[in-house]
């Protein structure tokens, strides 16, 4: 009797119309892939917009990205980067079984998520006080383009949606971190961490593209 | 094909370091001013390879499903499309710029 409950504890995890661990993590997966082609797809839009708006306005894009600190971008680069190797090691960590080391990695993803959303934080806050606002609140005299404002709607589009992304990303590794207190995730189950783990490389993935697009042209 | 697969701590943390060097490089190009458009192209290129080097080995795409890297690759394809059948249409008008 004692034997067969701690078989079904160990298979809680495994939803009835599976046929075993691995079908269900196989499925999970290509679940989070579908909604990686969707956010892709998401993200695509307004890298559309960016490069219809850039082909049009080329001498813009040149002007207002010195208004945009190269310095902080990379740091934030370095940052997301630094975050998404954490994760890799927080899935290894689930691997292998080493729960602690799964949480550190996730106590350090997060830690480094806040970093980046502080500096973004910083410098949304150095361009508001400059008058330097989304769409018809623009008010900034700094650069000779009449239509200056557009570049900043499409800076802040594409940068508050991957914030928004990144701060669902803190979101997901805390409740992570509760699952791994609660001792659900093991080797034989770490679903949630691997699959949050690919999110989080994704809005890594579109920073990158970020990075380059819209601190580095001028 | 298996989904399982795990890396070695010693292989993360040198993908990270490519990751970071390459970072390094795409910042210390724009110091040497690579004239139009080859600034645009270099600076694409290399957040290209950063994104392949992270879809594969972070994201595991390597070892994974043919399934799964397909949906990838459609993606990407028909990101290609959006971008490529707007512009077919924005560059090429004959009316000026709209206004916004």
């Amino acid at each position: 009797m004692s034997e067969t409950s701690v078989v079904e504890e160990k298979k809680s995890h495994l939803l009835h119309h599976f046929v075993d661990s691995d079908q269900q993590f196989e499925a999970s997966k290509m679940g989070m892939w579908v909604f990686l082609v969707t956010e892709i797809l998401f993200f695509g839009g307004l890298f559309a917009a960016y490069i219809v708006y850039r082909a049009w306005y080329p001498d813009l894009y040149l002007q207002a990205s010195e208004e945009l600190d190269t310095f902080w971008g990379a740091v934030n680069t370095a940052v997301l980067i630094g975050s998404s190797l954490t994760v890799a090691m927080a899935i290894r960590s689930a691997q292998l079984n080493q729960i602690k080391g799964l949480i550190i990695n996730l106590y350090i993803t997060i830690g480094l998520a806040f970093t980046f959303m502080v500096i973004k934080y910083f410098e949304y806050a150095h361009k508001f006080e400059k008058g330097i606002l989304p769409g018809s609140y623009y008010n900034y005299e700094g650069i000779a383009h009449e239509k200056a404002n557009i570049f900043f709607s499409i800076y802040y589009m594409m940068t508050g949606l991957h914030g928004i992304h990144v701060l669902i990303g803190i979101g997901l590794m805390i409740w992570l971190v509760v699952k791994a207190k609660k001792n659900v995730l093991h080797s034989g189950y770490y679903t949630p961490v691997e699959i949050t783990g690919l999110y989080w490389h994704l809005v890594d993935v579109i920073w990158i593209f970020l990075f380059p697009l819209l601190y580095l042209i001028d | 094909m298996s989904g399982h697969h795990i890396s070695s701590a010693k292989f993360l943390w040198g993908v990270g370091i490519s990751l970071f060097v390459l970072t390094f490089i795409t910042v210390a190009v724009t110091w040497i001013q690579i004239p139009e458009p080859w600034n645009v192209v270099v600076a694409i290129s290399i957040a290209v390879v950063k994104a392949l080097i992270v879809a594969a080995f972070f994201m595991n795409l390597y070892w994974d499903t043919k399934f799964n890297v397909m949906l990838f690759i459609m993606s990407v394809v028909f990101f290609g499309l959006l971008i490529g059948i707007t512009l077919l249409d924005t560059m090429y008008r004959t009316d000026p710029i709209p206004s916004f």
